[in-house]
């Protein structure tokens, strides 16, 4: 997204005291297709200051380490609270939102901070990568209530604190894809258009595509959510068709890095045992029903 | 790492999610249940030649229905339990170097000791089994079931083997115990991280009991002597020949000869 | 007539509200964001949204009694049809969110569980955990991604809007956009377009909104004609975390579980702040404010906290102004039990641990009140007319403006958790009259001559290649971006004075100047964020003018505009005669005031590049404006007085209309 960038008064480190510098190393990469490339920017350290504001003042200064100028570095982002889901990329290797990614700690780690792009999506450019296959898990398993309107038909289902307090976290998702980027069952899929190959037709053939690939965590998480919910239920059979098709819960290999990575402690594993005994039943059942 | 399919889905991919229950149930059973018959007899070796000679017979009881048993019941399973696992490892990108979390290092040993244990199964074939014989040649006598402990000595008189064979069982212990918690989680038998984390301990339990069976038959195999081995086999192999010959034996003897 | 066609830009409550309803309603819509809708800025909402309920009707509650606190919180700034409308709709928009799955919080009964918020007396918001913007934002994304797998919606996310397309007779016809990853650029043919963009809290460099909120879309929209309204009324709240790329709200919960507010008395001192003695603390709002303490309303406190630090210099830190907001004398454990969530956040950002370390704080611009100026259509009872196509309507025809970037509900001053209501409401209320609009036109959108389209499409374009264009040596858009932010801050949020304000407008046309100046970075053609900021740079500077010269104009204090030349002061005399006299004076000058200054606030571009003020009267036929006396010496017999007055108005009206029958 759009970056601002903002240092905080020159005078602040006009105080005597020696000025302490960031080194920062960026996999970058100008556009889909072409080669990455490292890059080394140096950004003034300032109290408090996270991943994002780091790459703010590389998007103002434009300048690599050595002087020469570069184009700024792209970068997705939004709320900057952990809420959106934008800022995910590897930081010192491992896949965490950048907002809430504090220098401070990071340095602590080693002197440079090492930034690259989610390996498991197509890079758009530099740290942006494309993510659309994650949005697609979502379509994939309906993950919605299937409600007859937006009109007014009185409230909701009636539903227990317990059941509440069950289905609250699940729906904190916030779609970043870490628990994508760390799964090893989860591998990148790239289609690349062909000559002469019609847009729509791309776009047919990448969708074809992602869904032979694993769904991924975050899917099967969101279809057990509905699947629980009251009015969401009555669609289950449905989701449980997509969780036992290609590219469903079967993938999984029980790595459980995806619950240990989630910014937000999502029960990951829960749901993804959920969703077996689920198809469990429900395959048994379709055996002997059909 | 990029996939882009655009053949017509294969049998394999239609039916990715039967295969992969039948992969996982296999591995439970039969084959991890064969693991699990397979280490406590060979345990009973240390209970001496005679104990572990009379388990061996009753196995070999089964007389001409032991080769289709076998087939169906062992070989065919973990066939299809190791060409299906290797379509899995192929399909995966371990990542423990940057995420080295527990379960992801047990993810990944999972991988390593399925492929070891695949890898030693077939050399345990080629030493032991009379599937190998034609590989073997005079140099390996192997494993011959009226003369077990003896022949077994022999086999496993090297320490090198010993070795070998303390890794390739420990590989398929781990590989057994750790893959039924995840069978657990992915049948839906255990689902809250509570849950999961008591079929933990059952997995670390029936590990346990099993590597120590298996380590136990390494030091019974060690603690034969192979002359009065030999000569307990002969004088059983004399009396079978006798009962096989139809000659009458006094009921001791033949309740001795049976065992349990 | 071929299928209607609607362009909703952005993606957040209000654009995903509207685009649900249109959808089922049958319109075919094409849905643009900035980012992907799921990551709108309607995520960092936090407490909850209001609506009166089952509970608090039978202690007395009701819509009206809503829509009053809205207006009486707004300062009456507002049209009241369309506010006691949205309060009339808040119960079924409640239950709609509900039906669509939030996991809102339960009472051990399964019914939904209600929290109390500033400016009432009943527990009117409904919540899900301290997420309930998220999560009423997710069952909105969830129904249209639902509607575009079923191809009555197409997304086009990471797409900016550029500019509405006008027909001959200024009518909107259409929008041009830009895929911010490719760069190419589309036109839209619609036969409406819908801005639902949200905030401009960029204008103001570092606020608590999005990085998205830039008020890009509504500024375009303004400097092809539409009105803008109320743009000086801007909510800071009075606890945020300074933060180096944005500033993270510190709920108002930390202060009701007992949170001290306190500066050094020694300017900056050094010292760790758990070492310095209490005698050589000030605790600022106890001393001064005995009755409340650390509990004024909102605006008070935010006030203060920037007096202390702007005018008495006794900000914690030199180089940015903070206080401290202490817990450490509270038990872990009780904190942990009633603070744990908001206490994670300092901690994940700040990496401090605020239950052993005082907080900083320090307040922030959080949201705007005025947006587009937009129509609405009165209905007999007194609430908005449903399916009438004025509804929404900006001043430019088939252009609307819905959610925050409308200046419609919130007046003066928005009251917490209503911000969420407004905008679920007028996205679903806009569309019945956007569709009967549409069918006004002689012929549709789409039949439009392509030329109408490509002129405006190249207009763009050349835009885009002279920023490109502009070569080396040009001043650097996002110092530009700091300083205007640094002076937005410093003159038009908390505290404002006439000399400031003046002066600031002058410095905004300098940096405006110095922005036709500036070079891009980076002249490539793919994914240029460099580019795509610069440009929306470029729109920040009408709105910073808009703010500026509303607030300098505005000679009075209401709701979150503030000047401290125009503050009407409390009773001070003892004597009941004299009090009286002064309690009579005050009610003349709040009159007086009244029929002045309660007017919306109108700007229109000028042909010379500065905004062109007018004056709204404001229909408040429905609840007549009396003062807003919160924490003032002598609120009492004001309202006493206030009271009587508008008993004697209402006595002679009626006498007046007995007269007039008997006649």
């Amino acid at each position: 997204m759009i970056a601002p960038a903002h240092s905080s008064d020159p005078s602040s480190s006009g105080s005597g005291e020696e000025q302490r510098a960031i080194r920062v190393r960026i996999l970058r990469q100008d556009a889909p297709g072409q080669e990455s490339y490292w890059e080394r920017h140096v950004v003034p350290y300032e109290p408090n200051m996270n991943v994002i504001s780091v790459l703010q003042r590389i998007a103002a200064g434009a300048r690599a380490a050595d002087g020469r100028p570069v184009a700024p570095v792209a970068w997705d982002c939004n709320c900057l609270e952990e809420v959106c889901g934008s800022c995910t990329m590897l930081i010192n290797g491992a896949t965490r939102m950048a907002c809430s990614a504090l220098v401070d700690r990071l340095l602590e780690d080693g002197e440079e901070i090492e930034l690259r792009p989610m390996s498991k999506f197509p890079v758009v450019r530099d740290l942006v990568v494309d993510r659309r296959r994650l949005f697609r898990g979502l379509e994939k398993v309906k993950a919605w209530v299937p409600v007859d309107d937006s009109y007014d038909h009185g409230a909701g289902p009636r539903i227990s604190p317990e059941e509440q307090e069950d289905a609250y976290p699940l729906s904190t998702c916030m779609s970043c894809g870490c628990c994508l980027e760390a799964c090893p069952q989860y591998v990148k899929i790239e289609p690349v258009r062909r000559d002469g190959e019609a847009p729509e037709a791309f776009a047919e053939r990448r969708q074809g595509a992602f869904d032979r690939g694993f769904v991924g965590a975050h899917a099967i998480s969101q279809a057990m959510l509905f699947n629980s919910h009251p009015t969401g239920k009555m669609i289950a059979d449905e989701r449980l068709e997509t969780l036992t098709a290609p590219g469903g819960i079967q993938m999984c290999g029980n790595a459980q890095n995806c619950v240990a990575v989630c910014p937000k402690g999502i029960p990951l594993t829960r749901s993804i045992a959920r969703a077996g005994r689920s198809a469990t039943l429900w395959a048994i059942k379709r055996l002997f029903d059909r | 790492m990029t996939r882009d399919e655009t053949a017509a889905d294969s049998f394999f991919t239609r039916h990715q999610f039967l295969i992969y229950r039948l992969f996982s149930l296999a591995g439970l059973l039969p084959v991890g249940a064969f693991l699990v018959v397979h280490l406590l007899t060979n345990s009973s070796i240390l209970g001496g030649a005679e104990s572990f000679q009379d388990r061996v017979d009753t196995i070999h009881g089964l007389g001409p229905l032991l080769v289709p048993v076998e087939i169906a019941f062992i070989f065919l399973p973990i066939l299809f339990h190791a060409v299906v696992g290797f379509v899995i490892i192929a399909g995966g990108m371990p990542n423990v170097g940057s995420y080295p979390y527990a379960g992801n290092i047990r993810y990944t040993l999972q991988r390593a000791s399925g492929m070891i244990a695949f890898a030693f199964i077939v050399w345990h074939l080629v030493h032991l089994h009379w599937l190998g014989a034609p590989f073997r040649g005079t140099a390996l006598p192997g494993f011959d079931p009226h003369h077990a402990s003896s022949t077994l000595a022999v086999a496993m008189a090297s320490l090198g083997m010993n070795l070998l064979y303390a890794i390739g069982m420990l590989a398929a212990v781990y590989h057994f115990a750790n893959g039924l918690w995840s069978l657990g989680i992915t049948w839906g038998v255990w689902t809250s991280p509570a849950a999961m984390r008591r079929a933990n301990w059952l997995s670390v339990g029936v590990g346990a009991v099993l590597a120590l069976a298996g380590l136990g038959s390494l030091v019974g195999i060690r603690r034969i002597d192979v002359d009065s081995a030999r000569a307990l086999e002969e004088r059983r192999g004399e009396a079978r020949r006798m009962l096989e010959g139809g000659v009458p034996a006094t009921p001791a003897a033949v309740s001795a000869d049976v065992g349990t | 007539m071929a299928q209607p066609r609607v362009l909703v830009v952005g993606g957040g409550l209000a654009g995903l509200s509207a685009t649900m309803r249109l959808a089922e309603l049958g319109v075919a819509v094409d849905l643009i964001s900035l980012v992907p809708v799921k990551r709108s800025h309607s995520v960092c909402a936090q407490g909850g949204i209001n609506s009166v309920n089952a509970l608090t009707r039978q202690q007395g509650d009701s819509e009206w009694k809503h829509f009053d606190d809205t207006v009486y919180g707004g300062d009456f700034l507002q049209h009241q049809p369309p506010v006691k409308e949205m309060a009339d709709w808040g119960p079924r928009i409640i239950d709609l969110m509900d039906r669509l799955g939030v996991p809102f919080n339960r009472t051990p009964e399964g019914f939904r569980d209600q929290r109390r918020f500033g400016g009432t007396l009943y527990k009117r918001t409904a919540f899900a955990g301290a997420t309930t913007g998220q999560q009423l934002l997710y069952a909105l994304d969830e129904q249209v991604r639902r509607h575009e797998v079923a191809g009555r919606v197409k997304k086009w996310e990471f797409w900016d809007f550029l500019a509405p397309v006008l027909d001959g007779h200024g009518r909107c016809r259409g929008a041009i956009c830009q895929d911010l990853v490719s760069m190419q650029f589309r036109s839209f043919a619609a036969d409406a377009v819908i801005l639902a963009s949200g905030g401009c809290g960029l204008v103001f460099g570092r606020s608590t909104m999005s990085m998205a909120c830039t008020g890009s879309a509504i500024s375009r929209a303004y400097q092809h004609g539409a009105a803008y309204g109320n743009g000086e009324f801007i909510q800071v709240h009075p606890t945020a975390i300074p933060g180096a790329d944005k500033l993270r709200l510190m709920s108002e919960s930390a202060r009701g579980e007992g949170g001290r507010v306190w500066v050094p008395r020694t300017p900056q001192d050094p010292r760790d702040p758990t070492t310095i003695p209490e005698s050589e603390r000030f605790y600022f709002l106890e001393d001064r404010y005995p009755k409340y303490k650390n509990l004024v309303p909102r605006d008070i406190a935010t006030r203060e906290i920037f007096d202390i630090c702007v005018n008495e210099g006794l900000s914690v830190e030199r180089d940015r102004p903070c206080v401290y907001l202490d817990l450490t004398h509270i038990p872990r454990q009780e904190l942990d039990r009633k603070l744990h969530g908001i206490l994670e956040i300092y901690e994940k950002f700040q990496g401090v641990d605020p239950r052993s370390v005082p907080m900083k704080i320090f307040p922030a611009v959080h949201y705007s009140m005025g947006g587009l100026w937009v129509d609405y259509q009165r209905s007999a009872g007194g609430g908005m007319e449903e399916g009438s196509p004025r509804n929404h309507q900006t001043t430019i025809p088939g252009l609307y403006a819905i959610g925050e970037c409308d200046y419609q509900y919130h007046g003066a001053n928005r009251l917490g958790a209503n911000s969420l209501l407004s905008c679920i409401f007028s996205g679903l209320f806009c569309a019945s009259g956007v569709i009967a609009g549409g069918e006004g036109a002689s012929r549709t959108a789409a039949e439009e001559p392509a030329r109408l389209f490509d002129s405006a499409l190249r207009r763009e374009q050349d835009r885009h290649e002279a920023l490109l264009g502009r070569r080396g040596g040009g001043d650097n858009p996002y110092a530009i971006h700091q300083d205007l932010g640094a002076l937005m801050t410093r003159v038009a949020t908390v505290v404002r004075r006439n000399d400031q304000l003046a002066a600031a407008y002058d410095e905004v046309c300098t940096l405006e100047e110095r922005w036709t100046r500036s070079a891009v970075s980076d002249t490539g053609n793919w994914t240029n964020q460099n580019v795509t900021f610069t440009k929306s740079l470029g729109d920040m500077f009408p709105l910073a003018k808009i703010i500026l010269k509303g607030a300098l104009l505005r000679d009075e204090c209401r709701g979150a505009h503030f000047k401290p030349a125009f503050s009407v002061p409390g009773l001070s005399a003892t004597d009941p005669v004299d009090r009286r006299r002064e309690a009579e004076a005050w009610c003349d000058r709040f009159a007086a005031n009244t029929e002045r200054w309660l007017k919306s606030t109108v700007a229109r571009p000028g042909a010379d590049g500065h905004p062109q003020i007018t004056y709204e009267d404001i229909d408040t036929s429905l609840i007549p404006p009396r003062p807003r006396l919160y924490g003032l010496v002598g609120a009492d017999l004001i309202e006493e007085v206030w009271r009587e007055r508008q008993a004697s108005v209402a006595e002679g009206a009626s006498r007046a209309t007995v007269a007039a029958a008997a006649t």
